[in-house]
């Protein structure tokens, strides 16, 4: 820009001197060319006015004067009304010099001439090349506008880069996040499968160790061994979830109602809610259909009021679905304790979880399940007052 | 040749047509005076009627034709009786008339601005209205 600005500064300068150059030429030669038409018409004894009138077309000549030897107008003629810039000091001397008028620039000339007899004369000619001071008028608007675009692409090209930059370190920061979280994704699933394997074995050998009890137990310990094979179960059913929720979510999609799995979720809930004395209501703003996993999105409205409830003591949680042109939204709102700032930070972190039981996975899922969807899941949670799960996944 | 031309020199003035007249910077004079009369006259071959005012100058009672500008540039309403002050060009025609060729008017603390410093007439460039200035922000020529 700046390059384009002097070169093109220096251009016009440059050209500039030639234009001027070339009209004192201009200037000189018809001058010339006059004083030799004035010579031979003055000895002919024509008048400065039949003169003048045999060359009042000419339009670059502004206006010109004859004056006889003593400087006295004998005639004058001008484009303007009234104009001739003629003063004892442009009198004095023979020269040539430029007038800056409203017209335009004026290239003045003042000289003399004879005649063969010996008289004197002298022509004042104001000269102008009118074409060319448009011309440059134009140029110099055309360098200003050019000038101008530059400047305005220069501007929005640089806004583009730096927005472009902000976006290409953005996603750098969110990619080496991701890169973070797949790390540690990978080392837990990876420590999580080895001892789930190694839990797994002796489990098994565990409850076949039971059920052999069960055929030769001895009377009055069928209650105990069944109690003990019970809990082998549940052993072997968390260590299963466990090893589940590590594993990449694969969605299985199908057209299903969203009302019903949340009624369905919140039937599971109701007796849980009502020894907690939580009342939990859904409204949806119309029937929503949507093709998703069934089963997964089940899951994830599950966690979430689960979580809900568990966060209540009295007071409600209120469910609300609405679908926004092809977004669906699914918002789960709780009147509970609310949420620390360090639980807000770690909400989503696997086996993270102030609560006595759980294995804090819970989040953890609801989040890969929604992404899974290629949705998003925010909330907002104040200590004390409660917190607003929402979830957004494209459908309908 | 020059006894043709002898007639046209008028002794003592710069000027040899007493037909012909231009805005002369040499002979620039400021005249303060009451209106006389208004009228309009061709003054240029070949273009419109110009308003001309003659203006009686206070002290002197010297009476001058006044050449304002082609009618059509004025929007101005002059009266008889009304004072004026003028800056122009001076020559004598016939020998006794007074004349003015106006550079730059003051009426009713108004200036207006005819002409540039070296008398290029501001009407050129087409038909427009001559520009009121305040008081004291006279437009001084271009």
């Amino acid at each position: 820009m700046v390059i384009f600005f002097a070169f093109s500064s220096l251009n016009r300068s440059f050209i500039k001197g030639k234009v001027e150059k070339l009209v004192d030429e201009q200037l000189q030669a018809t001058s010339g060319i006059l004083k030799v038409n004035f010579s031979h018409l003055l000895e002919e004894n024509y008048t400065p006015e039949d003169i003048f009138a045999q060359f009042s077309g000419e339009k670059n000549i502004y206006y010109m004067a004859l004056l006889d030897g003593n400087r006295q107008i004998l005639g004058w003629q001008s484009q303007f009304e009234g104009y001739l810039p003629l003063s004892k000091e442009s009198l004095a001397t023979e020269r040539t010099w430029i007038i800056n008028s409203p017209a335009g620039k004026i290239f003045n000339s003042f000289s003399s001439f004879s005649l063969p007899g010996g008289s004197v004369y002298f022509l004042y000619l104001g000269y102008s090349l009118s074409d060319l001071e448009e011309m440059m008028i134009r140029s110099r608007k055309n360098f200003y506008l050019v000038f101008g675009i530059i400047v305005a692409v220069g501007i929005l090209f640089s806004v583009g880069l730096y927005q472009l930059q902000l976006h290409y370190l953005q996603k750098k920061r969110e990619l080496e996040e991701e890169k973070k979280e797949k790390e540690r994704y990978r080392s837990i699933s990876a420590l999580t499968s080895g001892v789930a394997h190694e839990i797994k074995n002796p489990l098994n050998s565990l409850a076949l160790l039971f059920e052999l009890l069960s055929k030769n137990a001895p009377a009055g310990t069928e209650e105990d061994i069944s109690s003990g094979k019970e809990e082998i179960r549940k052993i072997s059913r968390i260590i299963d979830q466990f090893s589940s929720s590590l594993r990449p979510v694969e969605l299985t999609k199908e057209a299903f109602c969203l009302g019903d799995i949340i009624s369905d979720v919140q039937g599971s809930l109701e007796k849980e809610a009502k020894e907690r004395k939580v009342q939990i209501q859904f409204v949806q703003s119309h029937r929503i259909e949507l093709l998703a996993d069934k089963g997964l999105m089940r899951q994830a409205v599950y966690n979430l009021v689960k979580n809900a409830l568990e966060a209540c003591d009295g007071g409600g949680i209120f469910i609300r679905a609405d679908q926004n042109k092809k977004r669906i939204r699914i918002v789960v709102q709780d009147t509970g304790q609310g949420m620390t700032n360090e639980e807000k930070e770690r909400a989503f972190e696997p086996f993270f979880s102030r609560k006595k039981e759980g294995m804090g996975i819970g989040l953890y899922l609801v989040q890969k399940i929604v992404h899974a969807h290629e949705g998003r899941i925010d909330f907002v949670s104040e200590e004390g007052k409660g917190t607003t799960f929402t979830i957004e996944i494209p459908g309908g | 040749m020059l006894a043709c031309l002898l007639p046209c020199v008028i002794v003592g003035a710069s000027f040899g047509q007493e037909s012909r007249h231009f805005y002369n910077v040499d002979s620039e004079k400021m005249i303060e005076g009451k209106i006389q009369e208004i009228k309009m006259e061709p003054r240029y071959k070949g273009t419109a009627s110009f308003l001309v005012i003659k203006l009686e100058e206070n002290g002197t009672r010297t009476v001058y034709n006044v050449e304002v500008s082609p009618v059509w540039f004025f929007d101005q309403d002059f009266h008889k009786g009304e004072d004026l002050t003028v800056i122009g060009s001076y020559y004598l025609s016939d020998g006794k008339t007074s004349n003015i060729i106006a550079r730059e008017i003051r009426y009713r603390g108004s200036t207006l601005a005819l002409r540039d410093k070296h008398g290029f007439p501001n009407w050129r460039g087409g038909q427009m209205k001559g520009k009121r200035q305040k008081r004291g922000k006279g437009k001084m020529g271009l």
